[in-house]
């Protein structure tokens, strides 16, 4: 089962609009959504949630439309904004409190015992947290319900790298189960090329791609030559280049190019980066 | 809803210390004022009135507007917290200025029953208009806008109050319509409280953040 699906989604502002978008994210998979700032990443989250009306489209969460019951729905999902959201005075303790009777599934022991692997204390007002603490603090919230799927919307931007790797081994934990599944967006690419099984491109409201991690990486690679060079390869080979003065990148569908012709591993961000290159 | 109240009395209990020393103060000096002087009883309704919109600034600041649309919370339970909130301070205070002014014609003070009654209902009237008018501004435009909003619709309530005032002053004198025209006013003040919560409840509904 998928564990979210969209079809056709569409929703339309002053100056930009989500298109057809069609996504659908596998029971027990976390797909990280890629996009530059403005992409439409950030929208889709808000349209999954049903905190923006859709245009036109469906979204199916674990199974059921998104804007039947949905905030029965939200029992089984656990979101993490760019911005937390707790309200300044309140502590993490606090906090506990008042999830626990917004949450019929609140693991008051679960929430505990994460407050203290992730060293938040219980006492001080989430205004003096730091922004690692606050995020953690959001995370453990999700984590807290027995969510199945987990939304993060720019989770880990902004964090120190201690703080960011932190965070990405409780996402890969959560997934241990194959019940859970974590659609996560970010612009930091390497985040989620260690993190995610599943990539989508997003780029100016429309999808360019959405591929297993693996299968991308293994079916691209990157080609540094000379222009004279590249032009001797089959054109279906090349799926993206950047000539200059000094030579010519190209990103190649490996099993189109002879053996002959070295070939480096790409990264997902070289291949997002080329991609919107040459969208644009 | 619980979770959503608990989360509010919390930020009461943080945000809202001056506003009950105030409303302390002049319930406290409601029990000595003499004359016809109903500032000080009126003063702390306001107020009161007050403390949802305070709570909603709050809420604006830091995210939680938006944060609690996450949850499993619909969004009428989002809104009738906040005339819950509300209202639970408002009675309160009403049951307070109301027992204060009962000690006072007990011991022999400058009022007689009928005017009680007639301040209860003033009390009343003014607890459901202080909030009504102001929320559906507030959960159509956020606070900020919503406040802009809400100074201009009491501009066309006070312009509306002094026309009332005109034609109700003769009634309220008269013994026979003066108890009918006071329960007509309070009947129309709780429509509009109810029209309040509702409008706040489709104006939210409606709303993208």
């Amino acid at each position: 089962m998928n564990a979210l699906e969209i079809k056709n989604l569409t929703k339309s502002f002053d100056g930009f609009q989500l298109d057809h978008l069609n996504l659908a994210l596998p029971s027990g998979c976390i797909m990280g959504l890629i996009g530059e700032n403005g992409a439409g990443k950030s929208t889709t989250i808000r349209l999954i949630l049903d905190i923006l009306h859709r245009d036109s489209g469906t979204v199916t969460i674990l199974g059921k439309d998104n804007q039947e019951n949905i905030h029965l729905l939200k029992e089984e999902i656990g979101v993490v904004m760019d911005e937390v959201g707790i309200p300044e005075c309140l502590t993490a303790h606090q906090v506990g409190n008042v999830m626990k009777h917004t949450f019929q599934n609140w693991d008051c022991a679960e929430y505990n015992r994460l407050l203290g692997k992730l060293s938040l204390p219980e006492g001080k007002p989430f205004k003096d947290f730091s922004r690692g603490m606050k995020m953690k603090l959001g995370i453990a919230i999700a984590m807290s319900h027995r969510a199945k799927l987990l939304i993060l919307d720019e989770a880990t931007s902004g964090l120190d790298p201690v703080v960011r790797d932190e965070v990405l081994e409780m996402l890969s934990d959560f997934t241990r189960d194959e019940n859970h599944s974590i659609l996560i967006s970010s612009h930091i690419v390497s985040d989620l090329e260690k993190l995610c099984d599943y990539i989508a491109f997003l780029h100016r409201g429309k999808l360019l791609l959405c591929e297993e991690k693996d299968l991308l990486l293994a079916q691209y690679g990157i080609v540094h030559c000379t222009a004279e060079q590249l032009d001797r390869l089959d054109p279906s080979a090349v799926a993206y280049q950047r000539r200059s003065p000094y030579g010519v990148q190209a990103i190649v569908r490996r099993s189109c190019v002879p053996p002959e012709v070295s070939v480096s591993p790409i990264s997902i961000e070289e291949l997002f980066i080329f991609m919107v290159k040459e969208a644009q | 809803m619980k979770g959503l109240l608990i989360k509010d009395l919390y930020m009461v209990k943080k945000y809202c210390r001056s506003y009950f020393l105030l409303m302390a103060v002049f319930i406290g000096a409601s029990f000595f004022a003499t004359g016809d002087n109903l500032f000080f009883v009126f003063y702390p309704c306001m107020i009161s009135g007050m403390i949802p919109v305070t709570l909603l600034g709050y809420d604006e600041r830091s995210g939680w507007d938006r944060y609690c649309r996450t949850l499993p919370v619909s969004k009428g339970q989002i809104v009738s917290v906040k005339y819950l909130i509300g209202l639970g301070f408002q009675v309160l205070i009403i049951l307070l200025v109301g027992t204060l002014q009962l000690v006072r014609i007990c011991t022999g003070g400058p009022m007689n029953p009928g005017e009680f009654l007639l301040l209860m209902a003033l009390l009343f009237i003014v607890s459901c208009l202080s909030s009504s008018i102001c929320l559906p501004f507030m959960f159509k435009l956020g606070v900020e806008k919503g406040r802009v909003a809400y100074y201009v619709m009491i501009g066309f309530v006070c312009a509306g109050s002094f026309i009332a005032s005109g034609i109700f002053s003769a009634s309220l004198r008269s013994p026979m319509q003066g108890p009918f025209a006071l329960l007509l006013a309070c009947l129309t003040s709780a429509a509009i409280y109810a029209l309040s919560w509702y409008l706040s409840i489709v104006f939210l509904r409606k709303r993208e953040i």
